[in-house]
């Protein structure tokens, strides 16, 4: 991707722009069936990460929620948990 | 008659209970079925796994995913026998888009190595909004 000026509100902050991991390995789809991929876009407590937190891109937001959705009804992933 | 046929895969999750023979036959019996209204492409038999929680008080199962052929009308017939099968925990038919098939083997190493800091980023996230 060419350089773009960080914008204003990241001023006085060393700029590191997230990018997102599905965008960076060309992944096709996002498999439900990828337990330890998608371990990394849930908290702790087994909530989905928002975007701003993982970096991922809006379209990959939206087959990654759909995946992990999958997952726990699978109980490949847990609904939550403390 | 152009018969329209679709691509799909379907993960069977039966009861520990059963025991390995017990929940292999119940997937024969469904191969069978799949294979009279398509065909079975392939089969991956995931062996038992440890639930993310307890589904009826258990907490494993073994894990079938099947890989089939059929038209879209016996998605439908399939999840109700899935449902009045005793034994089954858990189904799911998902329809494979075929521009993804070319290569579903290789995803587990790929995942691995290009591995994503969520922390060092939530971390990150987290001072900027404190600003």
């Amino acid at each position: 991707m060419p350089e773009r000026p960080e914008r204003e509100i990241r001023r006085g902050r060393k700029g590191r722009r997230k990018v997102c991991t599905f965008c960076v390995d060309r992944a096709e789809f996002i498999d439900y069936k990828d337990v330890a991929k998608l371990r990394r876009f849930i908290s702790e407590r087994g909530k989905i990460l928002p975007r701003r937190v993982t970096g991922t891109c809006a379209r990959h937001q939206r087959e990654l929620t759909v995946a992990i959705k999958r997952a726990r009804h699978l109980a490949l992933l847990p609904y939550t948990s403390d | 008659m152009a018969e329209g046929k679709n691509l799909y895969e379907t993960v069977i999750v039966t009861s520990a209970k059963l025991g390995e023979e017990g929940s292999a036959a119940l997937v024969e019996r469904f191969k069978a079925l799949i294979a009279e209204h398509g065909t079975v492409q392939s089969v991956d038999d995931w062996g038992k796994r440890r639930f993310a929680y307890p589904i009826e008080k258990q907490t494993e199962g073994y894990y079938t995913l099947i890989n089939f052929e059929s038209g879209p009308e016996f998605t439908a017939e399939l999840d109700r026998r899935y449902h009045i099968t005793d034994g089954i925990m858990r189904t799911l038919i998902v329809k494979r888009d075929p521009r993804h098939l070319a290569k579903p083997q290789q995803r587990a190493q790929k995942s691995e190595e290009a591995g994503i800091d969520v922390e060092a980023i939530a971390v990150e996230a987290v001072e900027e909004s404190a600003e």
